[in-house]
């Protein structure tokens, strides 16, 4: 006769927002597995409606807590698309500058405080400073680095209200600027250690064949701006139609909505995609840590996006030292905007990856209607794959292990559910 | 000034921001003001440099609504229902036991739970947080 096995976590922690997971075995066999996310869905798009569209950064900004420049920057750019206003040159710079602090601080957020204890067989961050304190120092260091990035060109750590669409309140001056290069080189060197240290993990096994999606930013790793939607199995089309090929559906089991690529199934946004996609565009520095670190220029195992990002945080590193060192001070700080009805497209790296926006103005401004794709709700299916060929592989585990490696499996995607939504909870049920 | 009083939560989901509000109520008061609308670890560099630090937060326990609980943080772990009292990433809670295990918590701090009625997204307290939210106000502004 053959046993009913239940594996489940009713509430996930080091994920960002709340939800759960439940996997359902027969036997040795997968029956069924799902990413369960609570909270009600897309209030942030029925908010937004008539609102004015010079609001939206400012909303959008409280989506999360985590990633609020990358809401920030899509709204900004979609809204500017429609008024046909390109903001460029070092007005653009400093939006990549602020996205870099974005970076530097989600990163290292989730590389060390979050990811890191699953491999370290600690179960918080808590315990990992009590284990190894310079560890927790160093990345309180860098994720504070972040912070002050995103005060000196965002005006405040969380939730800058410098951005406006068309750029910023005000600039900052080069020299103000420059007080931030110290820190950056420590952060550099820390970034480039914690590649090595992160590469000596022990990874659990796990190959998949991912169809990798990213922003393409025309020769540039895509970080606050893309034109351009790739994948890794020949996709190539502008944002503006973005919504024709990314399919959203609502699945019972989760508030958020599920996403494929019409005609190619389930892909992967985030930082395996934009390294498999863009690995040459690395800084050359963020490149030969990869390489220090024997890490292939294609992430197959997700168990090793801790490394993946970990490069990324050298190249944010890097990108910031060179923005900051090419930087002029702008005369304006905003190039001036005129609505007009229409819809507008705007799309950005956030860390967990491409963070669309759609919006639809009225032709003084007001916002007609939203529509806010987060890299959660497109990974969601791809993360519910990920644990279905982990247990299908790893069947023998005891629950409890293969709990807890369930649950590290849902970590690779750093899942941002405040994001998708909100709130999660695991579950592992073998019958 | 050695006093900083930190108000954690996010504007647009209900009462989660009635930390905010408390911050907003003691304008002027004899503190420094700070908010914490992220994640709460960024609290350990709000509150450096500062001899007492009040901390201000929303609750979800299930404690009744409008509930005030008052924990001055000394030797003991905070209570693990404060883990998740808030929808914030690393917890305030979590924060705190992080300060505690590098020795960054500042000498003095105590830390305002008030227990929400609503958190969905929306802006505005429900009266009875924002009654609350008035009523710890005035406790703080009385001991600073």
């Amino acid at each position: 006769m053959s046993r009913t096995r239940t594996i489940r976590t009713d509430y996930l922690a080091r994920v960002e927002g709340e939800g759960g997971m439940l996997v359902r075995m027969r036997g040795d066999e997968v029956a069924e597995v799902q990413l369960r996310i609570y909270e009600p869905p897309r209030f942030f798009e029925a908010f937004l409606r008539g609102r004015d569209y010079t609001e939206a950064p400012d909303i959008t900004a409280r989506i999360c807590g985590i990633c609020p420049v990358a809401y920030q920057t899509s709204a900004c750019l979609a809204m500017e698309q429609l008024a046909d206003v390109t903001v460029d040159g070092q007005l653009r710079a400093l939006r990549r500058l602020l996205y870099c602090g974005e970076w530097i601080e989600s990163h290292t957020l989730h590389v060390f405080m979050l990811h890191a204890p699953d491999f370290l067989g600690v179960t918080s961050a808590v315990e990992l400073a009590q284990v190894n304190r310079e560890l927790v120092e160093n990345a309180l260091r860098l994720k504070k680095l972040g912070n002050e990035i995103m005060r000196v060109v965002g005006g405040r750590e969380v939730h800058p209200i410098n951005v406006r669409v068309g750029g910023w309140y005000s600039v900052p001056t080069s020299e103000t600027l420059e007080t931030l290069v110290p820190e950056l080189e420590w952060a550099k060197a820390a970034a480039i250690d914690a590649v090595e240290i992160t590469s000596g993990f022990d990874f659990p096994k796990l190959e998949q064949e991912y169809q990798f999606v990213a922003l393409d930013a025309d020769g540039e790793y895509p970080i606050d701006r893309g034109s351009r939607l790739i994948s890794s199995t020949g996709l190539d089309v502008p944002i503006s139609s973005f919504l024709e090929h990314v399919i959203e559906e609502h699945v019972e089991h989760s508030n958020a909505l599920h996403a494929t690529l019409a005609g190619r199934g389930t892909y992967l946004v985030g930082p395996l995609a934009r390294y498999a996609l863009h690995h040459d565009l690395l800084s050359p520095d963020a490149r030969a840590a990869a390489a220090a670190a024997k890490l292939e220029p294609v992430v197959k195992n997700p168990f090793k996006s801790i490394v993946v990002r970990a490069v990324e945080l050298v190249h944010a590193c890097d990108e910031a030292l060179r923005l900051i060192r090419e930087y002029e001070q702008p005369e304006q700080p905003s190039l001036p905007v005129v609505p007009r009805a229409g819809f507008g497209h705007g799309a950005t790296e956030a860390p967990r990856g491409v963070c669309y926006h759609r919006y639809r103005l009225e032709s003084d401004g007001t916002i007609a209607d939203a529509k806010i794709i987060p890299p959660t709700s497109q990974n969601q299916k791809m993360i519910e794959q990920d644990l279905y060929d982990f247990v299908v592989a790893h069947a023998d585990l005891p629950d409890e292990e293969l709990r807890l490696r369930c649950e590290q499996a849902i970590r690779n995607y750093d899942p941002c559910i405040s994001c998708a939504t909100h709130f999660l909870k695991l579950e592992i049920k073998r019958t | 000034m050695t006093a900083c009083v930190i108000g954690v939560g996010n504007e647009l989901r209900g009462d989660d921001a009635v930390g905010l509000a408390v911050v907003r109520l003691l304008e002027g008061a004899e503190a420094a003001l700070r908010t914490c609308e992220g994640e709460p670890v960024a609290m350990l560099d709000l509150w450096e440099g500062f001899e007492r630090v009040v901390l201000v937060d929303a609750m979800h326990s299930g404690a009744e609504p409008g509930t005030i609980r008052t924990i001055d943080v000394g030797e003991e772990r905070l209570p693990p229902e404060l883990s998740r009292a808030s929808s914030h990433l690393l917890g305030v809670a979590d924060a705190v036991e992080l300060a505690r295990t590098i020795d960054r918590l500042p000498p003095q701090l105590t830390i305002y739970a008030i227990e929400g009625v609503r958190y969905d997204t929306g802006t505005g307290l429900s009266e009875t947080a924002a009654t609350a939210a008035a009523s710890v106000a005035a406790e703080i502004r009385r001991s600073l």
